[in-house]
């Protein structure tokens, strides 16, 4: 064997790109979960300190994404504000894939009556439009993270719900799910032990996909002045702030919030994106016999 | 077959293919293979799921994952349908550009093993016909529709059910659909991996008959099928794969009637059939990841000797150190 | 004995598959059931195995009228009936190592004890060998996977077998093999075996004696509508 010449096979293209892609999206995640957990017990500035002499500052080595119109350190407050919406974000989606995950697979495991009443019900959910759901719940609460948390993830689950009925729905007609059967297993066997595990892949997918979108709504709630307190370093609300200093030409206090709303959302759904592609069961083996 | 003077449409020399696996393993899916197919040929290759035939096809075709190697030569060259010789293409080193323009569709059409899943299931047989026409051949636009209905007409896929969708067909016309689909291109090579799973006794009959059809036309057929009633249909030689070698090559006639198989493995295989001994081969075949050093049967062989330790060469099509001794007339009497 | 009485059965009421049809199993007997695919014998063959409720008829097992199809129908009386599949693939739950796979019933049944001594008697008896346990579905041949799904429909000792076209993905040295395992089994067991097929040679090789779907649906049409509705 050893005198023969191996040739690699043709790749199919676009792995390079899609490597990069994940690559990328890792770093910035790294970066970002680094300067969320390292930067506030390390870094001794108070990011609620108001320097009025130093007020809309263009970046400057001292300040290197400038100041807002109180005088105080965006970078630093963007780091707080990518704090509190992470937070926010990651609870909300967990709340809502929890919720969802429970309703779809109740559904779906049930069928027949049971289903179509459940499945009723998401789809009055899904008529409303889920901010104003949401601010309606927000303002139910005195201003703060967990009525965010809360509005987020009670208007999100219902797409986790639709996702993961289909799956239970499909598997559920597999001849695995007979033998189960035949082989004398409960209900809740088949549900637990075959059913549930075939779905946490797709139900973990779409939790990741909705930390994003819970990041986005929270930004929402917070520029609407319904989300967290006025002081608080939030992403949207430094926006919303910065809104009347960008007529005036300073661009830095409304940019860099932004970047940093979009930057680490686009970083979580490059990771999804990658995940996604391991799931797909065509892409699951390397070796094809 | 009048067919042997001209030259091969593929001839496969010494094609060899691995996986590299995580750790450093590797997989030696196909070892050493070679046959030479000529046009209005049709060679069956056949094994049990998982001996390598499938890699084989797939590296013909250029559809190997990314962790695959490949040594050896596999050369395609064939006659353009005006009866002009076609340029040979090396298929293993070729690259994709090169196979995707001028091989896949064009000089090699592929008869895929789920039809079902090979159309696209939101579009008429039509529209996927006449998109492959306009891919593969210059007929000018106003010729399409007419050229989609002779691609259909060909392969005996009736006229009135080109604007279903893939879902309304039922298993054998979505065969022929997808056979239609791979003799577009008027490519003169035709390789169908395990075209009849699945289907019926009278479905498998037809379509293999329908196969033949084109190999009489003057194609060069190369069937991967584990359906070895199907392979006697269908093909003039038969090639038995076992553990990624080809450890037989004959001619269907002798390997199918008198007198037999002469590998023991095929031989076997042969007598595993219901309408023969209906025995199983003893054992199970080695994993293609730990072949062993000597002949890969020489567990499961009731002729194995000492000499076995060593892979035996093939020697006129057979690669058994004990043929053509007499050394299986002991087989022989125990078959009868 | 096992009896399907005039079973009506399909996924859709108003175009049922299965129309009226009836069909016995003797103990120790093996049946073929002959078809072209897409007949409905595979839909018969889950009714004759409890897990799919037909919209008319009855199944008859020992004497006892089932009670009703899939968790419906106690569990003793399901496990009465092992069960092979066309695809072990999808028959196969892609999580489980096919230790897992063939233990899974013994486990569901609370007796995940004697699950070390039942792979140590079915595993070299149905041809795996002990390497491949460890491994999931997608690490072994269709023709290893059916190896261990027939294990599995073994392993709790079932009355009745019912293999719905169990070797129409496999080779033929590995369809003999298969064969000769559940031959062997009912010859110890006595069970009684419903093979459906489409292979006329391998059915008629294998079972005592052979149905043509279409005698079976001939005998439905002849009747009266109204007996059939």
């Amino acid at each position: 064997m050893a005198d023969l010449t191996w040739h690699p096979a043709r790749s199919h293209g676009g792995r390079d790109h899609r490597s990069l892609r994940v690559g990328a999206s890792a770093v910035i995640m790294a970066a970002v979960l680094l300067a969320v957990l390292l930067v506030p017990p390390l870094v001794p500035m108070d990011a609620q300190a108001v320097d009025l002499a130093a007020k809309l500052q263009a970046p400057s080595l001292a300040h290197p994404f400038g100041t807002d119109e109180v005088g105080r350190d965006l970078l630093l407050r963007c780091v707080y504000g990518l704090r509190v919406s992470l937070l926010v974000g990651v609870v909300a989606a967990l709340t809502a894939t929890v919720i969802g995950t429970a309703v779809g697979a109740l559904a779906g495991a049930l069928g027949g009556w049971a289903d179509r009443a459940v499945m009723r019900v998401v789809d009055l959910f899904s008529s409303v439009p889920h901010l104003l759901l949401g601010i309606f719940i927000v303002a139910m609460f005195r201003p703060g993270v967990w009525p965010v948390i809360i509005s987020v993830g009670l208007t999100h689950w219902l797409s986790t719900a639709r996702i993961v009925r289909a799956e239970v729905l499909s598997l559920r007609g597999r001849p695995f799910v007979d033998a189960a059967v035949s082989g004398g297993a409960s209900r809740w066997r088949v549900a637990v032990r075959h059913l549930l595990p075939g779905v946490l892949p797709r139900a973990g997918l779409a939790a990741v996909l909705m930390v994003p979108h819970a990041i986005w709504h929270e930004s929402a709630l917070s520029f609407l002045g319904l989300g967290l307190p006025a002081h608080e370093a939030s992403l949207g609300i430094m926006v919303n702030s910065a809104r009347s200093s960008l007529l005036a030409g300073d661009w830095w206090p409304t940019l860099f919030p932004g970047l940093f709303i979009i930057v680490p959302t686009l970083a979580v759904a490059g990771l999804a994106g990658a995940w996604r592609e391991r799931l797909d069961p065509r892409r699951r083996s390397e070796l094809m016999l | 077959m009048s067919t042997a003077e001209a030259p091969p449409v593929l001839s496969v020399q010494g094609l060899s293919v691995r996986f590299r696996m995580r750790g450093g393993r590797h997989v030696a899916a196909v070892t050493d293979a070679s046959f030479a197919l000529a046009p209005g040929e049709c060679l069956a290759l056949v094994g049990e799921s998982g001996c390598g035939k499938s890699v084989l096809a797939s590296a013909l075709l250029g559809l190997l994952p990314g962790n695959a190697r490949t040594a050896g030569s596999a050369r395609l060259a064939g006659t353009a349908p005006d009866g002009a010789p076609l340029p040979s293409v090396e298929l293993l080193t070729a690259t994709e550009g090169e196979l995707a323009r001028s091989v896949r569709g064009r000089r090699a059409g592929l008869v895929p093993q789920s039809p079902a899943a090979h159309l696209t299931p939101v579009r008429t047989v039509r529209a996927q016909l006449e998109e492959t026409v306009r891919e593969l051949t210059d007929v000018p636009r106003h010729e399409l529709r007419s050229a989609a209905e002779g691609a259909a007409e060909r392969a005996a896929f009736p006229a009135d059910h080109l604007d279903r969708y893939p879902h309304q067909l039922s298993g054998g016309l979505a065969q022929r659909a997808a056979t239609a689909l791979a003799l577009v291109g008027e490519a003169p090579l035709l390789i169908a991996d395990e075209p009849t799973t699945g289907l019926d006794r009278d479905l498998v009959d037809r379509t293999v008959d329908e196969l033949r059809r084109h190999a009489d036309d003057g194609r060069a057929l190369l069937m991967i099928t584990h359906d070895l009633a199907a392979a006697e249909r269908i093909a003039d030689r038969v090639a038995v794969m076992y553990a990624g070698r080809i450890v037989e090559l004959a001619d269907a006639a002798d390997f199918f009637g008198t007198p037999g198989p002469q590998h023991p493995y095929a031989r076997g295989l042969l007598n595993a059939l219901p309408e023969r001994a209906f025995t199983p081969i003893p054992g199970q075949p080695p994993e293609l990841g730990a072949l062993p050093e000597g002949c890969a049967f020489a567990v499961r062989c009731p002729h194995a000797t000492a000499a076995c330790d060593v892979v035996p060469e093939p020697v006129d099509g057979v690669a058994c150190h004990h043929v053509p001794v007499g050394a299986l007339a002991t087989g022989e009497a125990a078959d009868a | 004995m096992l009896d399907l009485m005039d079973i009506t059965a399909g996924y859709d009421r108003a175009r049922p598959v299965v129309r009226g049809v009836s069909l016995s199993v003797a103990p120790g007997e093996a049946v073929g059931l002959l078809g072209p695919s897409g007949c409905g014998k595979s839909t018969l063959a889950k009714v004759a195995a409890l897990l799919h409720r037909p919209d008319r008829g009855s199944v008859v097992v020992d004497g006892r009228a089932a009670p009703g199809w899939r968790h419906r129908a106690p569990r003793e009386l399901r496990t009465a009936f092992g069960v092979v599949f066309q695809q072990p693939r999808l028959a196969a739950d892609p999580r489980l190592r096919l230790a897992d796979l063939i233990a899974e019933p013994l486990r569901a049944a609370g007796r995940r004890g004697e699950a070390a001594e039942r792979l140590a008697e079915l595993v070299p008896r149905v041809g795996l060998g002990p390497e491949l346990l460890g491994r999931r579905p997608h690490e072994v041949s269709d023709g290893q996977l059916q190896r261990a799904c027939l294990a599995r429909a073994l392993v709790l000792r079932p009355r009745w077998l019912i293999c719905d076209e169990m070797t129409a993905m496999l080779d033929a040295s590995t369809t003999a093999a298969l064969v000769a395992v559940v031959e062997e089994y009912r010859a110890e067991s006595g069970a009684g075996l419903l093979a459906v097929g489409h292979d006329r040679v391998l059915l008629e090789r294998w079972c005592d004696r052979t149905v043509r779907w279409e005698a079976l649906a001939q005998h439905a049409s002849s009747r009266p509508r109204a007996a059939v509705r």
